[in-house]
């Protein structure tokens, strides 16, 4: 075949060709093994026509064996004649062809059970007939996009992203479920209800959530603006100035942040406890600020990339170096600001081993990790396991808000922090 | 007065030099400072020094009143709070002696500028100059005494601590502990007890891990940058966000939701089963292999997100002609991958990696909200499980068998592992010595 046509990349055709042959073949070959022998795709779908009780997926049958046919139909006419606009309709219409495909080996058994033509099936027993075509359904898509040169990376993004999202849909399902516990045998919930998150918030509630939320509040906002400052000042300081000791300052940060963190968790609730300040959230935001110089090198990194020349004018205006920081320096390193200030927040909000050994059972003064993680415990997961996604999804808000916003800054310091 | 006098005196009397150059102030506070240090640690430094060299003597125990003719409850020493205050002396002795130093080259600085004729600072113009020429003063005298306190001082306490027996049979108040020297670090690495029978499995664990969670997610990561940024993808901003909300969403959360749909009968063998891909549960976390690769898989599912974002910063400075000269010379986007991408990557990355691995050594998090060790096992210490890191490890003994010894010995093993992936990584990087080269 020596076609050409514009904006198709027609050497891929007869790999196409037969992809889609045989992907169509697979209507034909047999399904799955039935009590009467092994019986092909068009058979079952034409024993349910008889059926009275069948599943609401039972159309997923029927549109496969549709778009499979049609699929095959668009492949001899784009035969017959080739053109852009052809080619474009194929892929779509492979496209649906291979997503069904690929939702029958999820409903197979819900189908076939629930119009009585199977017994505790498993997906072994699917017959090579469905394999061939679910295979050459991808196999036929990945050559008709070659052909029609689009990106096969949407296929992989598209499962990918099914993967990643479909905790994060639990979450967001279960906060919205009536039906409380945490076993439950399926996906989607039965009643939907606001109330988990009403709940939380109740007066009566067993939950101080409020209290929870705005202690991390506090601790988070406290953390977000005192453990910048500290991160910004000493990165600007180890990459501005030279001072004796500067080197081994740097080396001594190093080195006692291989230490494992929480090894000295211990020591540190003692010495909170002398100081009587334990149980506090001033300790926590103490504790956290104390250790906030540790994580300079970003920052660092940032900062030596500013050109030192812009430092030297502003000296010879005058300036002093606490000028030059706060109006030359910092304004310039909008982006790493963000990128720290974002981080602290993060670190605060979400931290949970040292809130929890330093609050113990003081539920009043629960940041909501402790208190998400103490509604888990498997005491409470099944009273509360909605309620926990509520409280779960009402966390993640404001960061994913947050994130999602400032993404820009978070991308451009998290690779500045590979060459810092 | 000669100043040679009195540079020779300063160095006994803290601010000699810096009153005799006409810093009153300045020379009046360092002496201050001088006798509070030394007042303090004659009413009591010395003698929680003494404390520490025998962590307490006293036993708690029954002892008989004469007076009152019984026996009465005689409070012992504790031996953890003797330590505790005899670090909190030694590091002050550290402050000090810093202190003292300092106080010593103000105090020639002063003579020097005093002979050359120049200025001297009044006490003023010294407050001053901390915005300025001082700046470091000013900047790090917070970090320098948060750290002090809250990290220097505990992890002096904690490093001690691995050279008692300060574990569950020694416990204060009611007994005391005491040096051991070397022996946790015998007894963990050496003798064929239950402990080193534990510690190794747990340490080859942790080794596993961490090698597993880094190059997965960084190959994932790279993968899923490059497919996002290659052409003809539409929409890169939705994508990315799509798996940035994993990376939003605070990791406690999305793990705790992730262990109990790993359950046995949490929705993933729920779904498993409705969908026919199996007839029971599954022992996603309940069985060591399985519990393993779950927290290797999920660590996948958290990870990849972040290294996506990072990896498409980095993948844009890649420069385009390298690849148009590739793509004319014939080559497939394999090869492009092999010869141009990865190399690249490789080489910038390279730290980054590291500090990753180091990371994962010391990936609290996942492992404590997926599977807090678990499943346990008899053939290990006690509390310690099949899917522990050290870290938890170390946790566990500290939060739940109070053998804090055994933990601090941890600590330090963990220290020595991490610092040596840290040298290599310093000995392949150049991103030291290059730390002029911007300015």
């Amino acid at each position: 075949m020596n076609r050409t046509v514009i904006g198709l990349n027609l050497k891929y055709f007869i790999q196409t060709i037969v992809a889609t042959v045989v992907m169509f073949l697979g209507l034909f070959l047999p399904y799955t093994k039935l009590n009467d022998g092994r019986v092909s795709i068009i058979t079952v779908a034409g024993k349910f026509v008889g059926c009275v009780e069948k599943s609401g997926l039972t159309f997923f049958v029927y549109l496969t064996i549709v778009f499979t046919i049609l699929s095959f139909v668009l492949c001899v006419t784009n035969i017959v004649k080739t053109t852009k606009m052809g080619f474009k309709i194929w892929q779509l219409c492979q496209i649906f062809a291979t997503v069904f495909w690929t939702f029958l080996l999820f409903s197979s058994k819900t189908i076939l059970e629930s119009s009585a033509l199977a017994k505790g099936f498993l997906n072994k027993d699917l017959s090579f007939g469905y394999w061939i075509g679910l295979v050459f359904s991808y196999v036929a898509l990945v050559y008709i996009m070659r052909v029609t040169q689009t990106n096969r990376g949407y296929i992989v993004l598209t499962i990918m992203s099914v993967i990643w999202v479909f905790p994060i849909l639990w979450i967001v399902l279960t906060a919205l479920r009536e039906e409380p516990g945490y076993y439950v045998g399926y996906f989607f919930p039965k009643h939907l209800t606001l109330g988990n998150f009403t709940k939380l918030f109740a007066k009566d509630s067993v939950i101080p959530f409020a209290k929870w939320w705005l202690n991390t509040f506090i601790v988070a906002m406290c953390a977000c603006v005192i453990n910048t400052m500290i991160t910004l000042a000493t990165a600007y300081i180890l990459s501005r100035t030279r001072f004796t000791g500067r080197k081994m300052f740097m080396n001594f940060l190093m080195i006692i942040g291989l230490f494992p963190g929480f090894m000295s968790l211990i020591a540190v609730y003692n010495i909170l406890k002398g100081l009587g300040i334990n149980q506090s959230l001033f300790a926590l935001i103490v504790v956290g600020a104390a250790g906030a110089a540790m994580g300079y090198h970003v920052s660092k990194g940032f900062f030596d990339t500013i050109p030192r020349a812009i430092d030297e004018a502003a000296i010879i205006d005058g300036a002093s170096r606490l000028q030059i920081f706060t109006l030359v320096t910092l304004p310039l390193a909008k982006s790493i600001v963000v990128y720290q200030a974002l981080g602290a927040f993060l670190g605060a909000w979400s931290d949970y081993i040292f809130p929890s050994m330093l609050f113990g059972d003081k539920q009043s003064s629960y940041t909501v990790a402790v208190g998400l993680y103490w509604l888990t415990d498997f005491r409470r997961i099944d009273g509360y396991y909605t309620q926990f996604a509520a409280g779960a999804v009402i966390v993640a808000i404001p960061i994913v808000i947050l994130f999602v916003w400032l993404q820009r800054f978070y991308v451009e310091g998290l690779s500045g922090s590979v060459k810092g | 007065m000669n100043k040679k006098t009195i540079s020779r005196l300063s160095y006994v009397v803290c601010g000699a030099a810096n009153a005799a150059c006409g810093q009153i102030l300045k020379g009046i506070i360092f002496l201050a400072i001088e006798i509070a240090y030394f007042v303090f640690m004659i009413v009591s430094g010395f003698g929680r020094l003494r404390g520490l060299a025998t962590l307490g003597e006293n036993v708690q125990g029954m002892a008989f009143n004469e007076e009152l003719g019984i026996y009465e409850m005689m409070a012992g020493d504790n031996s953890m709070l003797i330590l505790l205050s005899g670090t909190v002396t030694v590091v002050i002795t550290i402050a000090f002696i810093l202190f003292w130093l300092f106080t010593i080259s103000s105090g020639k600085a002063a003579i020097k500028r005093v002979e050359e004729g120049k200025h001297v600072n009044n006490f003023l113009e010294d407050v001053k100059s901390l915005a300025n020429k001082n700046i470091n003063f000013l900047f790090l005298s917070v970090p320098v005494v948060g750290l002090g306190v809250f990290t220097v001082m505990p992890l002096i306490y904690m490093i001690l601590m691995a050279f008692t027996n300060y574990d569950s049979n020694h416990q204060p108040p009611g007994n005391l502990f005491d040096w051991v020297g070397i022996k946790n670090f015998i007894t963990l690495l050496s003798t064929s007890d239950r402990l080193s029978s534990t510690f190794w499995p747990v340490l080859g664990w942790t080794l596993i891990w961490g090698f597993a969670a880094t190059f997965s997610c960084y190959f994932g990561g790279m993968f899923l940058a490059m497919i996002i940024n290659s052409k003809g993808i539409e929409f890169k901003k939705v994508w990315r966000t799509i798996f940035v909300l994993t990376m939003a969403i605070p990791a406690f959360i999305s793990l705790r939701v992730v262990a109990t749909m790993l359950g046995e009968k949490g929705i993933f063998n729920v779904l498993l089963q409705q969908w026919g891909f199996t007839s029971s549960a599954l022992p996603f976390l309940s069985n060591a292999t399985w519990a393993r690769f779950s927290v290797i898989i999920v660590n996948f599912w958290i990870g990849v997100p972040v290294t996506m974002l990072m990896v498409s910063g980095i993948l844009m400075n890649i420069p385009g002609e390298l690849y148009e000269s590739a793509r004319i010379d014939g080559a497939s986007p394999f090869m492009m991958f092999r010869k141009i991408t990865f190399p690249y990557m490789w080489f910038v990355t390279t730290p980054y990696l590291i500090s990753n691995l180091i990371g994962n050594f010391n990936n609290f998090n996942t492992i404590y909200f997926l599977t807090a060790g678990e499943p346990l096992t008899l053939n290990y210490y006690k509390g310690a499980g099949k899917t522990d890191l050290l870290v938890t490890w170390l946790y566990k003994l500290t939060k739940d068998s109070n053998d804090y010894n055994l933990a601090a010995t941890i600590g330090i093993i963990i220290f020595v592992i991490s610092a040596i992936f840290t040298l290599v990584s310093f000995s392949r990087s150049n991103a030291l010595k290059n730390e002029e080269g911007f300015s």
